[in-house]
């Protein structure tokens, strides 16, 4: 039993962290203060998904996890994915799109997909929709983040096909 | 307010051993998805026991006439399950509607019971299907219907520190609706809810459950409509009469959220709905 602790160990982005908080500090704000500022604070309250993070393979809302719940699990942020000189196929594909104006969704959006592009296989458009249904976006409209997202899945999708020869079977 | 104090038990004794240690005002925390958001309007108490650590409460047994299915477990993971979408299909069916996937992947069904919230989805899937729950504090653990768990908006049959371990469904071969009414198609919190479980036998009603949310001071059960029914066939006219009964059971309130006239007229369509939508 753990009590009074003010440190919380997670796995970040894969490296193993140690960080001071308090009982009471979210877990965004943690990931804001360390300078994991790519993750957003939205509505605060679960609704709008700018803050989404992986936590052991799943979509998360950072806003309403304590970073004490965060306590020897695998969280996953946005710093994670491509950088501006090697963008990941997502966030090429959202800008090929024109999906991104103000951009202070796509973080969360790009979370999300990641979620559920590596928890499903032959993704439908419904599946995906599903996904996304806890991500929300003022600026652009939808359709073009469909667009991007469904490029990726089929990049993605025909990927393994061309590397089958040399890695065999996954 | 928030906690000065947040603790995270291993195991149940471990939570049993530390609770006379802890400061008095304390709860419990599994998802947080509730808790979190109270947490933001008012006192929420100086400690928090973070529950989400016990496995205990992840928990799933199969028996030969029920299923069991622990507190702890997210929305996510037990509509993921063969056996819940094979013995449970209402709750099944409800997750769609229950918030968005990353909610999903957060919230329990522990704490959609324990929060006390008429409009709850979980519970409401839960009910059709004849869900008991099973409480324990301590060494002591009692069991009752889940109907009976609900005193009143935001009250339930929890002692101080009592757990909600899970709960106990029996299996009977039962088909499900679940019709949610909320401010847009998915992702909103219900303004009306009905959800039919009903087990057919060629063609006729031989036992029909209806349980509804957000329209009385408790998730309710409809029994008057679902007794009505024994022994029906589900034609245009029985549907009919069995949604006017339900809808004449439901007490709805104006809030934030619609409207009393409005929730009472949907009652009935969703009724009609959800009974059409029964497979054969
Ligand atoms: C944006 C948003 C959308 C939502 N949409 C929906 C929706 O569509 N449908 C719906 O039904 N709900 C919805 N909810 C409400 C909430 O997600 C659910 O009620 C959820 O199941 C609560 O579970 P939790 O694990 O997060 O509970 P917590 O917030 O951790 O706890 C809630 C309460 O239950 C107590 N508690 C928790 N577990 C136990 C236990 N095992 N024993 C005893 N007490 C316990 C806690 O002390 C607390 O008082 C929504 C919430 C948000 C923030």
């Amino acid at each position: 039993m753990k009590t009074a602790v003010n440190t919380v160990s997670f796995t970040l982005n894969g490296e193993k962290k140690t960080f001071s908080t308090r009982p009471d500090e979210k877990l965004l704000d943690l990931l804001r203060r360390e300078g994991y500022k790519g993750t957003k604070y939205g509505c605060g309250q679960g609704t709008c998904g700018a803050c989404t993070v992986i936590m052991d393979g799943r979509a998360v809302y950072a806003c309403l996890l304590y970073a004490m719940q965060a306590e020897g699990r695998k969280v996953r942020t946005i710093e994670s994915m491509g950088t501006h000189d090697k963008p990941a196929p997502i966030q090429q594909e959202l800008v090929a799109a024109g999906a991104v104006q103000c951009g202070y969704c796509i973080p969360g959006i790009i979370m999300s997909a990641t979620a559920l592009m590596e928890a499903e296989k032959d993704i439908t458009d419904e599946v995906a929709r599903e996904y996304m249904d806890g991500n929300l976006c003022r600026c652009t409209g939808y359709e073009k983040i469909w667009v991007a997202l469904r490029k990726t899945i089929d990049r993605a999708a025909a990927e393994p096909a061309k590397k089958a020869p040399k890695g065999g079977k996954k | 307010m928030r906690p000065d104090l947040l603790v995270k038990p291993s195991s149940l004794a471990g939570l049993w051993k530390a609770l006379p240690s802890l400061p008095r005002d304390r709860r419990y925390l599994a998802g947080g998805t509730d808790l979190m958001i109270a947490a933001g309007h008012g006192h929420a108490g100086d400690c928090w026991i973070d529950i989400s650590g016990l496995k205990e409460l992840k928990a799933f047994r199969e028996t030969s006439s029920s299923v069991f299915i622990g507190a702890g477990l997210t929305i996510a993971e037990l509509a993921e399950m063969t056996a819940v979408k094979k013995w449970l299909p209402a709750l099944a069916l409800c997750a769609p509607h229950y918030a968005s996937p990353s909610l999903r992947n957060m919230a329990t069904i522990g704490g959609n019971a324990a929060n006390g919230s008429p409009c709850a989805d979980g519970v409401c899937a839960l009910l059709s299907e004849k869900a008991e729950i099973v409480l324990g504090l301590k060494g002591a653990k009692r069991k009752m219907p889940l109907h009976s768990f609900f005193l009143a908006p935001k009250r339930t049959a929890l002692k101080k520190d009592e757990l909600i371990l899970g709960f106990e469904v029996p299996k009977w071969r039962h088909v499900s609706a679940y019709e949610k009414l909320g401010p847009r198609s998915y992702f909103g919190i219900s303004k009306v809810t009905v959800c039919v479980s009903a087990e057919l036998s060629a063609g006729l009603v031989k036992e029909a459950v209806i349980a509804c949310a957000s329209v009385a001071p408790v998730p309710l059960l409809a029994r008057k409509a679902a007794e009505f029914l024994y022994g029906r066939r589900l034609d245009e006219g029985t549907i009919s009469e069995a949604a006017a009964l339900a809808q004449s059971e439901t007490s709805p309130i104006t809030d934030t959220r619609s409207e009393a006239a409005y929730r009472k007229a949907m009652v009935r369509v969703l009724a009609v709905r959800a009974l059409s939508k029964l497979p054969a």
